[in-house]
């Protein structure tokens, strides 16, 4: 009876296609008399026939065959297969344990009666699924529930609270696979007419076996993800509502103790789980279980069954703090809802959550804020976008509509101010304790174990710069929320945010009370971080050099830096503060970057370059820097000194931003002369680079120059100019030659071409003679002030002392060679006959060009004299000068020689020449002062006695060198001086001018003291 | 007996109830012997038989005590064997009483249930006692109750286990008393009301195939009760003929409309057609009227019982009204069809009303019918009917065609008789219709011409061959 052939198995065609051998119509041949025997058998365990106890794999094919024949006997066969299952659960789980090395063939050989079993419950499930799916279902879900839970426990089996582990081990083993499928068979068939049914079923079987059964509703979940997600949620609901109202204390406790409710457990476990390739639908159906708990409740709602949660108001009530704990329970689901949530809370909604909140009681609600704060402070995204929403919330556009009665989103605004102060709170516990934490993991733990995180500040950190932009807007509440949360997220991030948040606030302040919060932010932050301003500094200098500020942003950033350095200034007339240390930490720091504001004097924008300047020139100067930065600095410095001139003269044309440009020139002014006084490199370049910028042919029209062309003839623009076809270069190349006979007569060019007649003049227009000298008094000015040797001490108030005439100040003679040599080289650059000592007068023809070419630079560049005088009074430095003075001399006696005017002032260019050459010898002390003190007579003299009195001083000149060496400093005036007594007898040259006195004294007497010996 | 309780209490539930059983036996064996009529079992007796057998929870305090599937199925294969083993009738019945006949109480449902499987075990394993009790049961018990056993019998044996129709079949061999009772109970399950309250087609398939071959099976309780008037309040009809009537009539316009919803589902079915099964079944049906002149002349009941009623026919017609509403409301598109299907119930029901008339199986005045039948719309044949001659068939004196032994499993050797029937009389009222002729649509009888290889008996219809219908010899 138990041979093959009545082993009759028919598979549905999936697990055992070789099985199919097995004919069906071998059951036919089960007559009554043999079922009968087939049941005892079944029930004794025993082979009625042979008297033999059946083995388990006998006695499970021999309940097959009774449930395929015997319908009364489904129950117990059903109730038998639970042990087979179980049996084999047992094998397959010990053989885990053992690592396969014992029993495989036990396992192997219940494998295959239990796909033969499957095989039968799937075909009658797929013949005839209303009867069946109802019954096997039950089975099955019952049967998973008793081996989970039974084997819960076994070695191999995973914690129930990694679903993942649990459903791999579940699945790979055949019984508990072949329920599983059976299962979502029937479900698959039942949710055509009855899906609540048998989800309820699953769910009780859930509760009953949690949570070792979630594996099971976290698969058919992922199966049926619509029909799943919903009512487990609806299951946590309730079970959360009833232990609410048995527990209050559950809710007060919060986050804590969340997992002492079974469900809501369970609930994390299987949305979790789904959540991974269903986080769409989780979403949606967590949201709408949101907006259904709000919405006004109408009974008869078409879409809600009568037992649905939505019916309910308790429920519904319970259904916020319910997704609350939820989600706080589980990131997953957090992170699902979170990004959606705010974009729900429109001005209806919030009024029914404020409606809905209100009827809770006090402690349940801080319960809920609580919750809530928690939740936020581990939003991992959308933080910044929450975050605007309550601080919109809290304080809306319109303040002043709040009268008498208060509007009705007074409660709704109230709730976010408080919902934000508590965040605030949390956060601060969250980053001051964080320490503590470390601490005290450091105890027990790994040392290295990173810091707890907080998301909402992580997620933060990205909107540092809009934080500080809201911040800066100053809105009342607001910027003191926005306020503290820029220094929680500095603390908690360290220096990399702090400096950031510094650096924005930097950037963008635009006034004092603006500013100020950057100060406020660096004095709450200095407490525990050092070296927080250079780092900032150092951080928008950075942004300087990748163009990342807009040239307003960048004026800002250096007007406010400025500001900061100013603060010192006035910080220590008056008390000194705590802004104080900020102000000289900044000052230093930015002094330490120098260089790399230096090229911004040049920017193309006026404003920045302006800023630029006001910071320069307020910053101290670092104290050790290296010499290519110095000199790039000063070079820029002196190029913006020019433009600023500049600037303030079309300024003043034009008549507007007058202060401004002259309070730039001032600036730069400042800058150069502190700039000078740092060190003498630094004073040797700004110098020479005045003298040459002042020279240059770009910069030569504001000291009313003119430009002038190689042999310093001022040039005319080539439309004015007549094309006289005459060319250098035709010359030079028709002869063959590119030699340049400088000196010689091929370079006469100067006056004209030869049968042209004389070249024609360029009239000297002089642009707007004030601001000439106004420009002129400026550039002495910084050349005075650069070359005093008052040095550092008085760099400060130097722009003062300027303007000042009672206290002149010492020039340097080191300085003051500097310009004379620079105007040397820049007047008179043929350096033949560069020696100091003059030759006797009759060798100035050898040199006749050359001094032309001096004379016509002097007349090109009024500027020079006032120079001159400065290295003049820069003592011995005019001896360097010997040259051009010795061209200048030259020409000045070719002139009176040749004039044949009645007086010396119908020249009035030389006789200035004169008169302003000659007291600059005198100054130098280059000329005794009998002889310097002759040019007060210049303009009493006809031409020819100038002349004499000129070639008296060359006579001089000629037999006393004027060498430096003749100098020697005097200590008690602070300068060099010459003892004229060491040279030779001064009568000698005297008599000239006695003889021009004789001659004209109807005239000088009154000049004749002056020339006593 | 009462007393045995302390001793069964501390057994486990099995062999508490095998103890019982065993007690019971001989509890009853010696209610019999002592004579004493009408053998009463003592209520202290269902009381223990609830407590220990059927679990009833004998007081709140104690938890009832229940019995695993397992145990269940020992326990029903005791039973099984206790009434196969007990060769007295009298015991066995006493004992089924005792075990399953209800008592109104709340055990009721665990015996329900436990019967339920008992039965359909029986039938799995062919315990005639057992069935032949049951039909007994069947017999006594509310309807209600007797639906409710026949529908777990076809749960079991026609959807829950495919392939096993052919067990049940074997009831019609193995009992004939249970059979009859089954099929009652079965045409007063199924009344055609709607989806679930339809036959499965294996159901019909059985019983029509049952009643074809032997027609007086659905007599059989009929005849062997002794109708002593002491028939129980509502229980089933003696003779599933009147449910059996419903079916054929309201077939047409029922399986009409479920065969339109598997066309719109798409569903190919593959099926037999139920058409002509009821075709079939309503000709049995038939067959089994003109059977009942003789029986119950013989037992001396012609005119005084009525195996069809009144109000079971009223109500059909109402029901086919309203059936007949339904269709003309929703049909669309093959008014045609529907039409022919509305005749072919018309006409089912003219044809049911004569013969059962004819037969004495229905007792009522031509008045009464028009009555009844006032709603229904025009039918030619039911008009007739309706308006025609009653002619009761008197004539007592004709032999009994169904008692004979040798007829009673073959129709047709008694049918060449039928030519003399004195039914002939009534057909000379048929050609003088004058809207016979034009009669193209109704053909109520064509589909047997279809099956001719499977029911050869009825190609030779003897009751039809004294119809002189013109068209009849085309098919």
């Amino acid at each position: 009876m138990l041979n093959d052939q009545a082993m009759s198995v028919v598979f549905d065609g999936s697990p055992l296609k070789a099985m199919q051998s097995h004919s069906h119509t071998a059951q036919a041949a089960l007559s009554a008399q043999e079922l009968s025997q087939e049941i005892k058998s079944f029930i004794s365990g025993v082979d009625t026939v042979q008297g033999r106890k059946l083995s388990v794999r006998e006695h499970a094919r021999c309940a097959v065959r009774l449930l395929r024949s015997v319908p009364a006997c489904r129950g117990a066969v059903l109730e038998h297969l639970r042990g087979v299952y179980d049996e084999h659960v047992s094998a397959f789980l010990h053989n885990l344990e053992t690592e396969g090395n014992a029993s495989s063939g036990v396992s192997s050989n219940l494998e295959d009666i239990i796909q033969e079993v499957h095989g039968v419950l799937s075909e009658f499930i797929r013949l005839n699924p209303r009867a069946w799916a109802p019954l096997v279902s039950t089975w099955a879900v019952d049967l998973l529930g008793q081996l989970s839970s039974k084997h819960a426990g076994r070695r191999v089996a995973p914690h129930s609270s990694s679903l993942n582990e649990l459903l791999q081990l579940w699945m790979s083993c055949a019984a508990t696979r072949s329920l599983m499928e059976a299962y979502s068979q029937c479900l698959a068939a039942m949710l055509a007419w009855c899906p609540d049914a048998c989800v309820d079923a699953l769910l009780d079987t859930s509760v009953q076996h949690s949570p070792h059964f979630d594996w099971v509703v976290a698969h058919i979940g992922s199966a049926f993800p619509g029909t799943i997600i919903s009512r487990v949620l609806a299951c946590g609901l309730k079970d959360f509502c009833s232990h609410g109202a048995k527990d209050q204390g559950l809710l007060v406790m919060g986050v804590d103790k969340g997992n002492r409710v079974p469900k809501i457990g369970s609930v994390v476990g299987i949305l979790g789980h789904l959540a991974a390739h269903h986080s769409d639908s989780i979403r949606k159906e967590l949201l709408r279980m949101f907006q259904e708990s709000l919405s006004p409740s109408s009974p008869l709602s078409p879409t809600s069954s009568s037992t649905s949660w939505e019916s309910s108001p308790q429920l519904r009530r319970a259904a916020v703090p319910f997704l609350l704990q939820l989600t706080a329970m589980s990131p997953n689901l957090f992170g699902a809802v979170s990004a959606e949530l705010v974009e729900l809370l429109r001005p209806p909604v919030l009024l029914q959550l404020q409606a809905l909140l209100q009827g809770l009681p006090r402690e349940e609600l801080d319960n809920i804020l609580g919750l809530a704060v928690h939740l936020i402070s581990q939003s991992p995204s959308g933080g910044a976008r929450v975050l605007r929403f309550l601080a919109d919330t809290a304080t809306p556009a319109s303040v002043i509509i709040s009268g008498p009665t208060p509007s009705p989103h007074e409660g709704v605004r109230e709730g976010c101010d408080r919902l934000l102060q508590m965040l605030l709170l949390h956060l601060h516990k969250l980053v001051f304790n964080r320490s503590d934490g470390a601490e005290a993991n450091a105890h027990h733990s790994a040392p290295s174990q990173p810091q707890r995180v907080i998301p909402f500040l992580e997620e933060l950190q990205s909107h540092v710069g809009q934080l500080c932009a809201e911040t800066l807007r100053l809105e009342r509440k607001r910027h003191l929320w926005l306020h503290q949360l820029l220094c929680l997220l500095s603390v908690y991030r360290g220096p990399s945010i702090a400096t950031e948040a510094l650096c924005q606030l930097l950037t963008q302040a635009r006034n004092p009370e603006e500013l100020a919060l950057a100060w406020q932010l660096h004095t709450t932050l200095s407490s525990c971080m050092a070296g927080l301003i250079p780092a900032a500094v150092a951080r928008c200098v950075a942004q300087i050099h990748t163009h990342t500020l807009g040239p307003r942003q960048l004026r800002q950033l250096l007007l406010n830096l400025a500001a900061a350095i100013q603060s010192q200034d006035e910080e220590r007339r008056g008390a000194a503060g705590a802004q104080s240390s900020m102000a000289i930490q900044v000052g230093s720091a930015v002094s330490g970057h120098l260089h790399d504001f230096g090229p911004l004097l040049l920017h193309g924008d006026p404003a920045v370059s302006h800023a630029a300047v006001r910071l320069l020139s307020c910053s101290p100067l670092p104290r050790t820097s290296s010499p290519a930065h110095l000199l790039l600095l000063s070079r820029a410095a002196v190029t913006y000194f020019f433009l600023a001139l500049r600037r303030r003269g079309e300024a003043g044309k034009v008549g507007r931003d007058g202060g401004q440009a002259a309070e730039a020139v001032n600036c730069s002014v400042l800058l150069l002369s502190r700039f000078a006084a740092y060190s003498p490199l630094t004073l040797k370049a700004v110098l020479q680079q005045l003298v040459e910028g002042a020279l240059h042919k770009g910069n030569a029209d504001l000291f009313g120059g003119q430009i002038a062309d190689m042999s310093g003839a001022p040039v005319l623009s080539p439309s004015v100019s007549p094309d006289l076809g005459a060319s250098l270069l035709d010359i030079n190349c028709r002869f063959g030659t590119t030699v340049n006979f400088s000196g010689s007569v091929w370079s006469v060019f100067h006056a004209g071409v030869i049968g042209k007649g004389l070249k024609v003049r360029g009239v000297a227009q002089l642009p707007d003679p004030s601001g000439v000298i106004q420009n002129i008094q400026t550039l002495l000015a910084v050349i005075v002030q650069c070359c005093s040797s008052s040095g550092l001490n008085g760099s400060i108030n130097g722009s003062r002392s300027l303007s000042d005439p009672d206290e002149p100040l010492p020039i340097n003679a080191e300085a003051a060679k500097v310009v004379a040599v620079t105007l040397v080289e820049n007047v008179c650059p043929d350096v033949a006959n560069g020696e100091l000592s003059w030759p006797p007068e009759e060798h100035a023809r050898t040199t006749v060009e050359r001094d032309i070419h001096i004379r016509r630079c002097f007349e090109a560049h009024p500027v020079l004299f006032p120079l001159l005088q400065v290295v003049a009074a820069g003592r011995p430095a005019l001896c360097y000068c010997s040259a051009v003075l010795r061209g200048l001399l030259a020409t000045l006696l070719a002139h009176w020689e040749a004039s044949r005017e009645v007086s010396s002032t119908d020249s009035p260019w030389h006789l200035q020449a004169s008169c302003l050459l000659v007291s600059c010898m005198g100054e130098g002390q280059l000329l005794p002062p009998v002889l310097a003190n002759v040019h007060e007579a210049f303009r009493h003299l006809t031409p020819f006695e100038v002349r004499l009195l000129l070639l008296a001083v060359w006579e001089y000149v000629r037999g006393n060198a004027p060498m430096p060496q003749k100098f020697v400093f005097s200590s008690e005036k602070g300068l060099f001086c010459r003892d004229f007594s060491r040279d030779g007898d001064v009568a000698r040259y005297v008599a000239p001018i006695h003889s021009v006195l004789h001659k004209n004294i109807d005239r000088l007497g009154h000049l004749c003291w002056r020339f006593q010996l | 007996m009462g007393d045995i309780r302390q001793s069964l209490l501390p057994r486990d539930v099995l062999s508490a109830a095998k103890e019982l059983l065993y007690h019971l036996d001989i509890y009853i064996c010696n209610l019999v012997q002592s004579g004493r009529q009408p053998p009463q079992v003592d209520s202290k007796t269902l009381e223990l038989v609830e407590e220990f057998i059927l679990h009833a929870p004998k007081d709140r305090n104690t938890p009832a005590r229940r019995m695993s599937a397992l145990q269940e199925l020992q326990l029903l294969e005791i039973m099984c064997s206790c009434f196969q083993e007990q060769s007295r009738d009298t015991v066995r019945q006493l004992m089924f009483s005792a075990l399953f006949n209800l008592q109104g109480n709340q055990a009721d449902e665990s015996r329900m249930a436990l019967l339920g499987k008992l039965v359909s075990m029986a039938i799995a394993v062919g315990r005639v006692p057992i069935l032949e009790c049951a039909a007994t049961w069947l017999q006594r018990t509310h309807r209600v109750y007797c639906v409710r056993l026949a529908q777990v019998l076809v749960d079991d044996y026609c959807s829950m286990v495919p392939g096993s129709v052919p067990t049940l079949q074997n009831i019609h061999s193995a009992s004939p008393r249970f059979c009859c009772q089954f099929i009652t109970a079965v045409t007063t399950l199924y009344d055609l009301t709607s989806e679930e309250l339809t036959p499965p087609l294996e159901l019909l398939q059985m019983i029509v195939s049952w009643i074809q071959d032997d027609p007086r099976l659905v007599l059989i309780t009929f005849l062997n009760t002794p109708l002593s008037g002491s028939q129980p309040i509502s229980s089933l009809d003696v003779t599933p003929l009147g449910g059996l009537v419903r079916w054929c009539i309201k077939a047409p316009l029922v399986y009409r409309k479920d065969k339109k919803q598997a066309l719109m589902n798409g569903s190919e079915e593959s099926e037999p057609e139920a058409g002509p099964l009821f075709s079939a079944l309503h000709l049995s049906v038939l067959q089994v009227f003109m059977l009942l002149p003789n029986i119950l002349n013989e037992k001396g009941l012609y005119g005084r019982l009525a195996l069809l009623q009144m109000e079971s026919l009223a109500a059909l017609t109402s029901d086919l009204s309203r059936l007949l509403d339904q269709a003309d409301k929703h049909t669309h598109t093959s008014s045609a069809d529907t039409h022919a299907l509305s005749q072919l119930a018309l006409d089912r029901l003219a044809q049911a009303l004569q013969v059962a008339m004819a037969s004495g199986a229905l007792l009522c005045s031509r008045e009464d019918l028009r009555a009844i039948c006032s709603r229904l719309p025009h039918n030619n044949l039911l008009q007739l009917v309706l308006s025609g001659p009653v002619m009761y068939y008197n004539n007592i004196h004709t032999p009994p065609l169904a008692f004979s032994p040798h007829a009673a499993h073959s129709p047709i050797a008694s049918h060449p008789t039928l030519p003399t029937h004195p039914t002939i009389p009534t057909h000379p009222t048929i050609p003088t219709h004058p809207t016979l002729p034009t009669h193209p649509a109704h053909t109520p009888h064509t589909p047997l011409a279809t099956h001719p290889s499977s029911h050869p008996q009825y190609s030779a219809q003897p009751f039809m061959t004294g119809m002189p219908f013109p068209f009849r010899p085309s098919h």
